[in-house]
């Protein structure tokens, strides 16, 4: 084992870890303030990637930029259809127990799904990375890809961007406000619903993003979207659900343990995360940034 | 809506229900082939073009007046690629729909299953995908169950005579998603390969699962021991996300593109979804290459023609021709038994040879199988193709295989 192939491991994880945590942020985010599980985000997230096929397919791969505007338009588009089923339907899940939650968004899931085939097909699909970040450099004999590079420095930037909006602005008072007590809020004549809608849209935005972000290096298919939705779930356990900071340091944790463990015990790539998840609950079932709840 | 709308639609429906009783009665005369396939989710991907595939078979057979005079009619069904499922619908197949014959399923689960319920009820199945060696050894064997797909074995032979031949390869690796189609096809490359090239040391394994969306860590963790080759068998959506993973990071480069992949990568349909994100240089496999240069066949051309315009697709699919092919054999078989009885079918169909547009195929009256082979070849770029496409497909014999 040489510390160049050491190195390579480690970047593999953080690349994992990054875009772990863009997804899962949005998760958290919902659960922290809305207080739903919503097993529809992973949805969200192919939606994202298919859009972000679609605008390309729209402007054509040859116009410079084209990437940087598929996902854009990703974003927003799942940022839309996030505000109309939040002001629809998700509205009415608020205060009621998980179980119903869990089903009503697994139900998304469904028809989300079904509505992604219907509407792009079941053949594989894929866009090329943008041309700007198609080279690749060389660190300690191992080759980072210049996309790699790319995710892991906007990864932070997003978490940064969200935690100073949270905490350092009007609005994420009042975001913060309403985890605590929504009622109150209300009463102190505050918009709470809308409110909801916008942190809604907002989250799905974040997976939206990520969706579109991953087609440069992964295949876009059907089950993309349940697929992402288990490890993001296991991110935010393992961070502590709804805590902002744990989520990003549990997808890290997440993305090494992964790497390392298919480096460690190459026939059970599976096993180590589960190992590091069931350790955790056991020792801190609030996950590690969570808090006890009462 | 109005009232008046709802009598509309009212009518409508008992109209349509008034139309299709006639309809239901002559559908008694059809000769029915149940055909469970995974529709919707992932699996899909494969599942549609091989349904797609077999339709194109049953009108072309329809339009020449079916067999015996009767006309075929198929009953696909959504096994959402889940055993349970594939297996609730053969029984339903069988029992309510009445279908004379069994074809359909895609993975190694499914199909393995199926043929348990095929044997209860004494009727014929024909599986066109799966490629389980355990669907026709010789414990689950028996007079009903056919094969027309390749299998693990054949799969894995031929990958190592290929990689006999680079003489320059010293240490191999091997990366292939971590269940019975892996395993297996693994298994049968390296036990081949000892024998072929006792010098070829195998010192690296990855199992990723199936679906595995992030292959980054496998990648690196296989490129740290510096294999000069590798076999793989990841396939599909898996493929393309490890392609376009591995590709930036240097891995086909390290290798020298000495990557021989047993998934049927070399389809158009991979090609044409990874288009210039294809790792160029690679060798793989496929049922049918559909863009054939050099000497095609005849029969080829006219089926990939027909199979556009039935698919409204510009490129078509390597897939459909399995699915083509299973409901050409059961129409021989049933055209040389002069019946539909599933035990003379059944009898008929071993050590019968019927054509398919890829070549002549052989049931062996002992394995019931085809003992497909399939083309393989580097895959290049071509001016002519936005994507990549094998050069000289080359059809790998089973039987030269092995010798």
């Amino acid at each position: 084992m040489t510390a160049s192939s050491l190195f390579g491991q480690f970047m593999g994880g953080l690349t994992a870890a990054m875009f772990l945590f863009l997804i899962a942020s949005g998760l958290s985010l919902i659960f922290g303030v809305l207080r739903v599980l919503n097993f529809a985000h992973g949805s969200f997230y192919m939606l994202g990637a298919y859009m972000a096929w679609q605008v390309v397919r729209w402007v054509t791969a040859t116009m410079p930029g084209h990437f940087w505007l598929a996902a854009l338009g990703a974003a927003l588009g799942v940022a839309i259809l996030g505000g109309v089923i939040e002001r629809l339907l998700f509205r009415y899940l608020y205060g009621r127990e998980e179980l119903y939650q869990l089903l009503f968004t697994y139900a998304l899931v469904l028809i989300l799904g079904d509505a992604a085939k219907y509407t792009w097909g079941t053949e594989q699909l894929s866009v090329s990375r943008p041309s700007i970040l198609n080279g690749s450099f060389e660190v300690f004999g191992t080759i980072v890809p210049d996309y790699n590079l790319f995710i892991i420095v906007i990864g932070p930037l997003i978490a940064l961007g969200v935690w100073t909006m949270l905490t350092r602005t009007g609005l994420g008072r009042m975001v913060r406000a309403a985890a605590l007590d929504r009622e109150m809020l209300d009463a102190l004549g505050a918009n709470v619903g809308w409110l909801y809608t916008g942190m809604f849209m907002l989250s799905a935005a974040l997976a939206g993003l990520a969706g579109a972000l991953v087609t440069p290096i992964q295949g876009i298919v059907p089950g993309m979207d349940v697929e992402i939705i288990v490890q993001a779930f296991i991110v935010v356990v393992i961070g502590g659900l709804g805590s902002f900071w744990g989520t990003f340091w549990g997808s890290m944790l997440y993305g090494q343990v992964l790497s390392f463990g298919i480096l460690i015990f190459p026939g059970f790539s599976l096993f180590s995360v589960f190992a590091l998840m069931a350790v955790i609950l056991i020792l801190r079932p609030w996950g590690l940034f969570g808090r006890p709840i009462r | 809506m109005g009232l008046q709308h709802c009598l509309g639609l009212g009518l409508g429906l008992a109209a349509a229900l008034a139309a299709s009783a006639p309809l239901a009665a002559r559908a008694e005369d059809t000769i029915k082939i149940g055909f469970p396939m995974p529709l919707s989710g992932p699996a899909a991907v494969y599942g549609v073009p091989v349904t797609k595939g077999a339709e194109l078979a049953v009108q072309e057979i329809n339009a020449k007046g079916g067999v015996l005079g009767r006309k075929l009619q198929l009953l696909p069904r959504d096994s959402k690629a889940n055993a349970d499922e594939a297996v609730r619908l053969a029984r339903e197949l069988i029992i309510k729909d009445n279908a004379d014959f069994l074809s359909g399923t895609l993975t190694s689960a499914e199909a393995p299953a199926v043929s348990t319920i095929a044997k209860e009820n004494k009727v014929v199945f024909i599986a066109p995908v799966a490629k389980t060696v355990k669907l026709t050894a010789p414990e689950n064997l028996h007079p009903y169950i056919f094969r027309v797909a390749s299998n693990t074995e054949i799969e894995g032979q031929a990958a190592a005579a290929l990689v006999a031949k680079w003489t320059d390869v010293k240490k191999m690796g091997t990366i292939a998603p971590d269940y019975a189609y892996g395993r297996d096809a693994v298994a049968a490359f390296t036990a081949h390969l000892k024998k072929l090239r006792p010098d070829i040391e195998i010192i690296d394994q990855q199992w990723p699962k199936l679906g595995e969306p992030d292959f980054t860590a496998f990648i690196s963790a296989q490129m740290g021991k510096k294999p000069d080759a590798v076999f793989c068998d990841v396939f599909g959506g898996d493929f393309i996300s490890l392609a376009k993973q591995a590709g930036p990071l240097g891995y086909f480069k390290a290798i020298n593109n000495h990557l021989i992949d047993g998934g049927e990568v070399g389809t158009v349909d991979a090609a044409v979804a990874l288009g210039g994100d294809y790792p160029f240089g690679i060798t793989s496999d496929a049922y049918d290459p559909v863009i054939w240069k050099g000497d095609e066949p005849a029969a080829h051309k006219e089926f990939i023609e027909h199979l556009k315009a039935y698919m409204k697709s510009d490129t078509g699919s390597g897939w459909a021709v399995q699915g083509y092919t299973a409901i050409v054999a059961l129409a021989e078989g049933i055209k040389k038994a002069g019946s539909t009885d599933s035990d003379k079918v059944a009898a008929a169909l071993l050590g019968m040879s019927f054509d398919t547009p890829v070549g002549k195929r052989t049931f062996d009256a002992k394995t019931h199988e085809t003992e497909a082979g399939e083309f393989w070849g580097e895959m290049v770029k071509d001016p002519a193709y936005p994507f990549a496409i094998m050069k000289n497909p080359q059809y790998l014999d089973p039987t030269v295989a092995t010798n």
